[in-house]
């Protein structure tokens, strides 16, 4: 196919400002779907995703689409609009030429969108502003585009304004897609140079990966050669999306699909890796991108009555289709065995834990998610740990340092005051205001990232009256002044239950999670002392009495099989606790730093 | 199969009350009397389908429900007597009902005597009057002594009065003044119970939405050791958790459960335990009235206990009793020395304080007494 016929694109948004809405308008408009098949958000394929409103895994289609008749093919290739998978987003955008980023004409620029326009403008792609629902009431369109060329310093000249629910500006959209966005460059007859933009795993044909041709030309039958892993394999099958898997016999420089080589795991694949042909090579792989920095660990353990082993292979199963969570055994003395899994971010946690109970039908007992902190030994090099429970001794530890994160923040003008308030709670650092219009503006901060771990997004949202949006990234490590957190139950040390937490805090943090502790272990016949300490440095103490009365009053005749079988459940009830020292621990008790914090 | 074995103790259901209060969990409805005729003919028609297959030889037989003294006098009467003829020997037999107090009038009471009632457990619950409207009980405290005085005139020799505490609102004074009224009309019985929050129980319900506020912890132990120390001054000893006696007056139905010993449950919901097999009847009058006339079981559920089982049920009741495990008789019935199958339990529970232990028996000391479920848990089940 004739290159200069070729658009490869991205589009980019905010959460529900209507990205998928708009991918779907276009297979529409093309025929790739009809109107009748319009059901929402054909592109989001997990249950999940269109649970949640959001889209995880990227996807790419092609569209043919007659543009003053000629025939262009389209590859749209769709993002993620949440933080926590921007990596997916840059990886969807290395693929492309060009990007439709999509503002909600009612809402405006909001945090991602600013997000969005940089990781597009950092991969050179040229852009289209689109305001889409203008068909809404509350509309602003021109003032959503003042915002766009204000704020991201995009010319408003080619900004399109349309309503993908109605159709309405789709078909002058297409046509600035046809002018403005630039064909794909790249020799078709050049040496194979192909880059995996995405894979997922399909139970009948393995493992499926997404290529962008960059040059030349990849045919069924092909040996191939994946040049990060050195290793080869036969092309069985080609294909695009359109948006069923369609087979084809080849796919050519600029061109976008998917390929099918007898890859059993998804773990054989490294995506950002470059396949090229097997007898003929590239001189070079194409530029990767980095693997997925895993931000956010937690533990997961067998929930009462679940085995490790179900645990395990449910881990397995999941991890077939989700690359980029990771997960090792890990033994914790309250909780025993389990599993040390690590995330994109926060949501990214909560999704892998819902698919696990959903799709596996696995409960776990999830410990408080952490952060990783950067250990500077007095000797020795600096190594990463993910839980309190691995830091050495802290007489070792010359330096302990924090990841932290730039945070942008887009809010109402009038809702300053309480966002700098919130956010010296949290030891964030300012950096810059802009407004965006006299009512918005957008804040830059610098947070310690495990401050906005918890709860801070909805902090953000309550004070903002739910008008306020956030982005982040990570920008590096810093030393703080951080401590090892220990809880004590009657002088025993909890490893599942240790933090790491900033000196300042240490106090009223331990202070309010013994009296929420206190609440979830039940009163025994003996007194129970819970205490936080900073080393042997005792600085929080909460008692729980002993209980001085545990009788059934009546047993008759009548009650001689339910009352045993109450006596023998409140004692299987604490077989399934956790006993420390000779303390009956709930599993809830370890969930409980997890609350929000009031 | 086993041999049926003969019985000796015998309880029958009454489900029938005249209004239902809030804390009870005993199965019982509102009086319907066309209900009652057709419940009575079940209730001894099942009677008879159990002494057609086993030897009964009653010694004792105890009326609960629900109110057995809301029952119209005529029922009432062919109820008892029906419930009698398996019971040979008069001058041996305990026969106890158990009466709601504003329900006992001389017509009931004679007919109570009439039939050879020679024991009616009252429940009083307290002597304040307050207390007695978060109970939703609907007489007055004057009404215990009546009804005490009527069962006397006619000759009932044994009287036993119930007690609630830990009752919203009770305070440590109040359950003083309800003992020392109930130790006043000299009952030869005394039962005294923690109120408990059943669960599906209006009151249990209250107090989960907060209506009602548990009392405190440290205070319903308070009033339990005021019982433990009050009543045996009175010349009432305490042989049970919540049982208190005049020497030899104590409770013969009774302690043939906590001696796990066998016993027939008829009317609905009853249950029983024959032949190593532990029934309970459908908690529903008109599933059990259908199943009796049909000739189909009542049994709605039951379990065939293990060897080990009953052992461990037999240590499980006999805990409950001042007098404790008897080292001898139970390893005569089960085989084991209980010393050696409970002996973790006995160590950890005996180190504790909570258990006393000599060659005779394995009893809970005072301490073990208020925290009893913990101790017993641990004879019920291997760790």
């Amino acid at each position: 196919m004739d290159q200069a016929l070729i658009r490869n694109f991205s589009i980019v948004a905010h959460i529900d400002h209507g990205k998928s809405t708009l991918a779907d308008r276009l297979l529409q408009v093309s025929g790739a779907i009809s109107e009748r098949d319009l059901k929402e958000q054909v592109l989001d394929d997990m249950d999940l995703e269109r649970e949640r409103g959001i889209t995880i895994k990227a996807s790419a289609v092609t569209i043919d689409m007659n543009v003053d008749g000629r025939t262009y093919m389209f590859n749209l290739i769709d993002t993620p609009g949440h933080v926590d998978f921007h990596y997916e987003v840059d990886r969807a955008l290395a693929a492309c030429d060009g990007a439709l980023l999509v503002v909600d004409a009612t809402q405006g620029v909001q945090a991602q969108t600013v997000a969005n326009a940089y990781a597009a403008v950092n991969n050179n792609l040229e852009i289209i502003p689109v305001i889409n629902k203008i068909d809404l009431p509350s509309a602003a369109p021109e003032d959503a585009a003042i915002e766009i060329e204000h704020v991201l310093g995009i010319s408003a000249d080619n900004v399109q304004f349309v309503s993908a629910k109605s159709g309405v500006g789709i078909g002058d959209l297409i046509r600035a897609i046809v002018r403005h966005l630039p064909p794909p460059k790249g020799e078709p007859n050049g040496p194979l140079q192909a880059l995996i933009f995405d894979s997922e795993y399909n139970d009948y044909r393995g493992v499926i990966c997404y290529l962008r041709i960059v040059n030349g030309t990849i045919r069924k039958g092909q040996r191939v050669l994946l040049m990060g892993r050195q290793r080869t394999y036969l092309v069985t099958e080609l294909g695009k999306f359109r948006p069923q898997m369609s087979p084809c016999d080849e796919l050519a420089a600029g061109e976008t699909g998917y390929v099918v080589a007898s890859i059993k795991r998804l773990q054989d694949v490294t995506v950002g890796d470059t396949i090229t042909d097997a007898g003929q090579p590239a001189l070079q792989p194409l530029p990767g991108y980095q693997p997925p920095q895993h931000m956010v660990f937690c533990d997961f353990y067998p929930s009462s009555g679940e085995s490790y082993d179900a645990l395990r292979e449910a881990l397995e199963k999941l991890s077939l289709n989700d690359a980029s969570f990771s997960f090792a055994p890990q033994h914790s003395d309250a909780l025993g065995p389990g599993f040390r899994c690590g995330f994109l971010g926060l949501l990214h946690m909560d999704i892998v834990q819902e698919r696990l109970e959903r799709e596996c039908g696995v409960s776990v007992v999830q410990t408080a998610p952490s952060v990783t902190y950067e250990v500077v030994p007095h000797d020795g090099p600096v190594r990463r740990v993910e839980s309190a429970g691995d830091l050495p001794d802290m007489g070792m530890i010359a330096e302990l340092r924090e990841p932290i994160i730039e945070t942008q923040i887009i809010t109402p003008a009038d809702a300053i005051g309480s966002i700098m308030q919130l956010a010296e709670q949290r030891r964030g650092v300012y950096r810059k205001t802009e407004y965006l219009s006299p009512q918005r503006v957008l804040l830059t901060y610098e947070f310690p990232f495990n401050e906005i771990l918890y709860d801070f997004y909805d902090k953000l949202k309550s004070v903002t009256r739910g008008y306020g949006t956030m982005d982040y990234h990570v920008i590096g490590y810093r030393a703080g002044d951080l401590v090892k957190l220990d809880i004590l139950v009657n002088g025993v040390p909890v490893d599942a239950l240790s933090l790491i937490c900033h000196r300042s805090k240490a106090e009223a943090r331990g202070r309010r999670f013994l009296i929420k502790l206190r609440r979830e272990i039940a009163r025994h016949q003996f007194e129970i002392a819970l205490q936080a300490a900073i080393g042997s440095k005792v600085i929080a103490r909460e008692t729980i009495k002993p209980f001085r009365k545990n009788v059934t009053a009546k047993c008759y005749g009548g009650d001689v099989t339910r009352k045993r079988k109450l006596l023998e459940k409140q004692k299987a009830g604490k077989k399934r606790m956790k006993t420390i020292g000779r303390v009956d621990i709930p599993q809830k008790a370890f969930m409980t730093v997890l609350e929000p914090e009031d | 199969m086993t041999t049926p074995t003969a019985c000796r103790s015998l309880y029958a259901h009454v489900p029938f009350c005249r209004s239902l209060c809030g804390y009870c969990d005993f199965y019982s409805q509102v009086l319907d009397d066309a209900w009652v005729t057709p419940y009575v003919e079940a209730v001894l028609r099942e009677l008879a389908g159990y002494a057609a297959r086993r030897p009964l030889d009653l010694d004792t037989i105890y009326v609960g429900g629900g109110t057995p003294t809301v029952l119209p006098a005529g029922e009432l009467e062919r109820l008892l007597s029906g419930l009698r003829r398996y019971a040979p020997d008069d001058a041996a037999l305990e026969f106890t009902v158990e009466a709601n107090p504003a329900t006992i009038t001389d017509e009931i009471a004679a007919v109570l005597a009439a039939a050879g009632v020679n024991r009616v457990s009252i429940g009083a619950q307290s002597f304040d009057p307050a207390e007695l409207r978060t109970l939703e009980r609907t007489h007055a405290p004057g009404h215990v002594i009546e009804a005490v005085d009527q069962c006397r005139r006619l000759g009932v020799r044994r009287i036993s009065l119930d007690l609630i505490f830990g009752i919203p609102g009770q305070t440590l004074e109040s359950w003083w003044r309800s003992l020392a009224a109930a130790v006043a009309i000299a009952p030869e019985h005394l039962s005294c119970y923690s109120l408990t929050y059943e669960p599906g129980t209006p009151l249990c319900t209250r107090l989960n939405a907060g209506q009602v506020q548990r009392v405190d912890e440290d205070l319903e132990a308070d009033m339990y050791e005021a019982a433990l120390d009050v009543l045996p001054t009175a010349g009432l000893a305490h042989y049970e958790i919540s049982n208190f006696a005049r020497p030899g007056a104590e409770c013969r139905h009774n302690l043939r459960t906590w001696h796990n010993e066998p016993y027939l449950g008829v009317g609905p919901a009853a249950a029983g335990y024959i032949d190593a097999v532990r029934y309970t009847n459908v908690a529903d009058t008109a599933a059990y009235v259908a199943a009796v006339a049909e000739n189909r079981s009542p049994w709605h559920q039951h379990e065939r206990l293990s060897a080990e089982g009953r052992a461990r049920e037999t240590a499980m009741l006999a805990l409950r009793l001042t007098r404790g495990i008897d080292c001898r008789s139970f390893a005569e019935r089960h085989g084991q020395d209980p010393a050696v199958l409970f002996g973790a339990a006995i160590e950890r529970h005996t180190r504790d304080g909570l258990l006393a232990v000599d060659d005779a028996s394995i009893r809970l000391t005072r301490a073990g007494l208020l925290v009893a479920d913990t101790v017993i848990a641990d004879f019920l089940c291997v760790r």
